[in-house]
Parts: C-alpha cells; structure tokens; sequence
C-alpha cells in the first residue's frame, strides 16, 4: 500500500531483532526484510522512475544501501520509514540525474479546457472511487502528469522534491498536480478508461511479468 | 497556462483552493471564505468530494511485487558484500572489525620492529614512557638501569593486577555479548597476549631493548583498554541500550 509510515513511529521489536540479524551478515535476515519490504521499496522505485528496469536495479540498490548503513540505523523511526527514505532519496537522485541529461520535461501540455465533465455531484453516490478505474485512468495520464500524480498524491512526496527531481519549478509541479487530478476526475466520471488510444495498464499495472503486490 | 473550468462560472478561484486544502496548503481566510462558497454550490462540493475520494484512493494503491530474478540477483549480491567481510561480528560490525584490524595491525608492527634487526639502541630514559601508570611514584636508586627495572616491574605490576580484575568482570558477564563478539574478542586478546609474551621473552634476552619494553606496555594498555570497553559494553547490554553499546564500539574503532 501506498502509505507511509509515520515518522513518529519507533522500530518494533521484530523490527529490531531483524536488523541485528542482518547485521549479523544473516543472508536468511535479508530475504525476510526483502519479503517485507521488497515490493513496497520497488513500486516505489516503480512510481517515481516510471520504469519497470530501473526499478528492478534501484531496488537491489537500495537493498544494498541499506546493508551497508544498518549501523546508522538507531530503532527512532519504524524500519519501513527508514528504508522508504532511504529508497525515495535514491530514486529522486536517480530521476534527477537522468533528467539533467534529457535537460527538461518535454510533454505536450494539454489544453484541459475541455476536459472536465459537467459536474453535478460526485461520481458515486453509492460507493467510493474503485482502485482498479484509478490505476487505468493514471495509465492514461500524460506522462508529465502521470509523474506529478503518482509522486506527490501516490507516493507522498512534496512538490519541492518533486521539482528538485525533475529539474522544474515547484508551482510547476504543483500545477502539473492540478491538471493530473483535473483530468483523471474527468476520466473517471462514466467515460470508458479502457478505450482510446493509451494501453489501459500501461503506467500503473504491475511492470513487466510482475503481480499486483499481495498486501 | 489554462484554468480548470468549473459548471459554473467563477469557481475557477474556488476550484484552486480545493486543492489546496486537499493538500493542507490552505490559509484560514481562505478557508473560510471556501467553506462560504461549498455552502452555496453543489459543483464545488462534487468537486472537492471527488478529489477527497480520489486522495484517498491513490494513497491505497496495493504495490506492485518484483519479479524473482529480482531477489535473485539481489542476494547474489549480498552474499558477495557478505563474503567480503573479514568476519562475522556484532552490530556496529564495520566499526568492531576496524576496531580489531587496528589492533592486530599495531600490535603486530611493534612485535615486528622489535623483532627487527635494526632496532635503536636502548635510552633509558623514554623507556618507561608512557608505561607507567599515573600517581606511581618510584624512588630514584641513582642508577639509571636500575631505575627502569624498577619503572618496568611496578608499571607491569600495575597492569597485571588491572588486567586481572577486568578479566573477572568481563568472565562474569560474558554470556550478556553475542558469541560472534566475544569470539572476536577472545581473539583480539589472544593477539595481545602474543605480543605480551614476546615482549616479555625479548626483554628477559635484552633488558635494555627500548623497542619490546615500548611493546610490552602499548599490548598491556591496549588489553587494559579493550577489557575496559568491554566490561562498558557488558554494562549498557545489560541496560539493552543499543545506543550506548554503538557508542562505544565507536570509541573502540578511534582507540
């Protein structure tokens, strides 16, 4: 799921006795906090880097990271806090170095003047919007909005972190956010979100072979 | 840049600040004079009821599970980085590990230059540097190598009886330590010990031997020290205080 855990929050005891097996160098330790924490760390990676590859590679990175700085590990946050830091860090210096390279974003913005439905009362009155109809309208997002979206509203990251990465103005990115939700509103109200031109699971739907996460 | 368009006209304003309040960006002004405005219009408050729902949703996606090559690799990886350490240890390992190369790697570079050929010749009057414990007071005999037999023996004597007392406390509350620390330390004393007994041999073939006398008293403080940390380190595990053990595990590394 995509929430974070509260930086409030101390380590467990499990938490804890986990981290002193790994330090230990149990290999055994690693593939649990792997089974725990692996697949959150890689739609992390996932959802800011936008790619299937480099989040496998950052991943394992991560994981790496993580091993080689156990010993600043003080149990004052909650081991998944510590480690979705730790991957957020690495995948905004990821994107961020990739982005210097391409220079800058390059999507089209849409003109959304015409996108938003008539709005006469919320899109359900019966039931709360259906995760699966929001993954399939964020896969037809422009990929610029998309990001903005999936990083700041999926991911909880803050629009400085998110212009820091992206090598744009923070009302940038707080701009690209408005017009993400503007438009996924407008695709989520009745219209067919299998349709169109875009793959409908392109951008959210598990990358590659993967699965949808079990938790 | 366009503006969101609204069902009604003049509440592109009002359309803003529901996102800001999404995001607790919103000042109390303006969220007043929005609470005013969802009073009064049924477009706004479907809008701001949509994107709460959709907040809400998007914060609730399930992850995504990597594929097996991931963890495949991965542990290949680390099993790598694991076989590369020197050995197996505690928390703080690197920090122990430094700890103890230091130790090996000074304790054996004195043994080494004592064992040298070229090794100086004796001055009796550093000899004693740094060997003998602090308030000593050794009474002058007027005869300088017979002055610093008796620096030598009372400094030994000192740490003996030290070592002794640390070794007893650090015996009694052993089982507190992972196995993999105290093999380690046992190994690291072991090493000492070496260097003590070869110091003690080179002396007892050349007393005046100013390198194995430096020797001798680097290991015994260096035994002093690390049985120190230890019996410190047996303390704050009894306290099971994490923080404190890595405290002095750091310490140990800078000694």
């Amino acid at each position: 799921m995509a929430i974070i855990p509260s930086e409030r929050t101390e380590a467990t005891r499990p938490d804890r006795d986990l981290v002193q097996r790994c330090r230990r160098g149990d290999l055994g330790a690693f593939e649990d906090m792997y089974k725990r924490f692996g697949g959150r760390l890689y739609t992390v990676a996932y959802r800011i880097t936008g790619s299937a590859a480099d989040a496998e590679d950052l991943v394992q990175d991560i994981f790496l990271q993580a091993y080689r700085r156990l010993d600043t590990f003080r149990g004052e946050a909650a081991l998944g806090t510590w480690l979705h830091r730790l991957a957020v860090n690495a995948c905004l210096d990821f994107v961020r170095s990739k982005q210097g390279r391409r220079q800058r974003m390059t999507d089209p913005v849409e003109d959304l003047d015409a996108l938003e439905a008539p709005a006469t009362g919320p899109w359900r009155a019966e039931a709360a919007l259906d995760r699966l109809d929001l993954e399939r309208a964020i896969a037809q997002l422009p990929p610029s909005y998309r990001r903005a979206f999936l990083m700041h509203d999926v991911e909880g990251l803050e629009h400085h972190e998110i212009g820091e990465a992206l090598g744009i103005a923070e009302g940038t990115s707080k701009s690209l956010l408005f017009k993400a939700r503007t438009r996924l509103r407008s695709l989520l109200r009745g219209r067919d979100l299998t349709g169109g031109s875009q793959p409908a699971r392109g951008a959210l739907a598990a990358p590659g072979s993967g699965r949808l996460g079990e938790r | 840049m366009t503006r969101e368009t609204s069902a009604e006209a003049g509440c592109g304003r009002f359309a803003a600040l529901i996102h800001d309040r999404l995001d607790g960006a919103i000042g109390a002004g303006a969220g007043a004079d929005l609470e005013a405005h969802l009073a009064s219009c049924a477009a706004c408050r479907a809008l701001a009821a949509d994107l709460e729902d959709m907040r809400r949703t998007a914060a609730s996606l399930p992850d995504f599970t990597p594929r097996a090559e991931v963890w495949a690799r991965l542990s290949e990886r680390l099993a790598g980085e694991l076989a590369a350490r020197p050995r197996p240890f505690w928390t703080g390992t690197r920090v122990a590990l430094a700890m103890a190369a230091t130790l090996v790697v000074a304790v054996t570079a004195s043994v080494w230059l004592m064992r040298g050929p070229s090794a100086p010749a004796p001055a009796p009057q550093a000899a004693a540097q740094g060997g003998t414990p602090a308030g000593t007071v050794i009474q002058s005999t007027g005869d300088p190598v017979q002055d610093v037999d008796e620096h030598l023996r009372i400094a030994d004597e000192h740490y003996t009886a030290a070592i002794a007392g640390l070794e007893q406390v650090v015996k009694s509350g052993q089982s507190e330590l992972d196995p993999a620390l105290t093999a380690t330390l046992q190994k690291n004393l072991g090493v000492i010990d070496q260097a003590i007994t070869e110091s003690r041999e080179a002396i007892k073939a050349q007393p005046n031997n100013q390198l194995a006398q430096t020797s001798l008293f680097e290991a015994l403080r260096q035994k002093v020290a690390l049985l120190e940390d230890t019996v410190a380190l047996i303390n704050v595990m009894r306290k099971g205080d994490q923080a404190g053990a890595a405290k002095i595990l750091g310490g140990l590394s800078k000694s």
